[in-house]
């Protein structure tokens, strides 16, 4: 799956976990661009990513991805 | 006190299952309008129940979601699980006194989120009352 693939199928999981239809995002978007990124909606994001790729993450990947476009390239390795 | 569960978040793997039957009595339905202050005849009245085509008293959609409670509290996962999102749809009346059952299923585990997804579903007589899901974090 191609980056451009991915952000579009990321960008209605954040907007959905976020509840806020105008969210766009981009590989420079982190926690704090992103009011409602607390530490319950990062559980809910999380899951509703390995829900919606169908991967699932370690404790160690999510503590390296700081952003989303290092999400990105996380979800990449895995669908490659 | 019952003594709640206890599952580690390794062992909430996708499928493991539990379940048990219930049914709300008038007590509980009074309980819950003093609680709640929703006083609505159709879960008050049972005469204007029947009226509206129901067999008795429509049992609150709340206390459908206070057996969710139990579940999530006491049986899966029970002790430690805290809940961050459910989502319910109600899509048939369970009436007053009538036998349900209550099954939650893990439909996903997130090691990374410490985190599983519960499928609910709330049956009675054979048809679904009610189903849904629940986002639950374990420590």
């Amino acid at each position: 799956m191609t980056s451009e693939a991915i952000y579009a199928k990321l960008t209605p999981v954040f907007r959905e976990v976020f509840d806020d239809d105008t969210i766009e995002i981009g590989p420079a978007t982190a926690a704090c661009d992103i009011v409602a990124w607390d530490s319950v909606n990062h559980i809910r994001l999380i899951v509703s990513i390995e829900s919606e790729f169908n991967v699932r993450f370690t404790v160690e990947e999510m503590t390296r991805a700081s952003n989303v476009g290092e999400f990105v390239a996380l979800i990449g390795s895995k669908l490659s | 006190m019952t003594e709640p569960a206890v599952f580690a978040l390794g062992e909430l793997r996708q499928g493991v299952t539990a379940a048990f039957d219930f049914s709300i009595d008038q007590q509980q339905m009074d309980a819950f309008a003093a609680i709640s202050g929703d006083e609505n005849p159709l879960h008050r009245d049972a005469a204007f129940a029947a009226g509206r085509g129901f067999a008795g008293c429509v049992v609150y959609g709340g206390l459908l979601i206070a057996k969710v409670s139990r579940m999530i509290g006491m049986e899966l996962p029970g002790r430690d699980s805290v809940w961050s999102s459910l989502q319910m749809q109600f899509v048939s009346p369970l009436i007053v006194g009538e036998p349900a059952r209550l099954e939650a299923t893990v439909s996903h585990q997130s090691v990374a989120a410490r985190a599983v997804t519960l499928q609910l579903k709330v049956t009675a007589g054979g048809r679904t009352v009610s189903h849904g899901k629940a986002l639950v974090s374990l420590p």
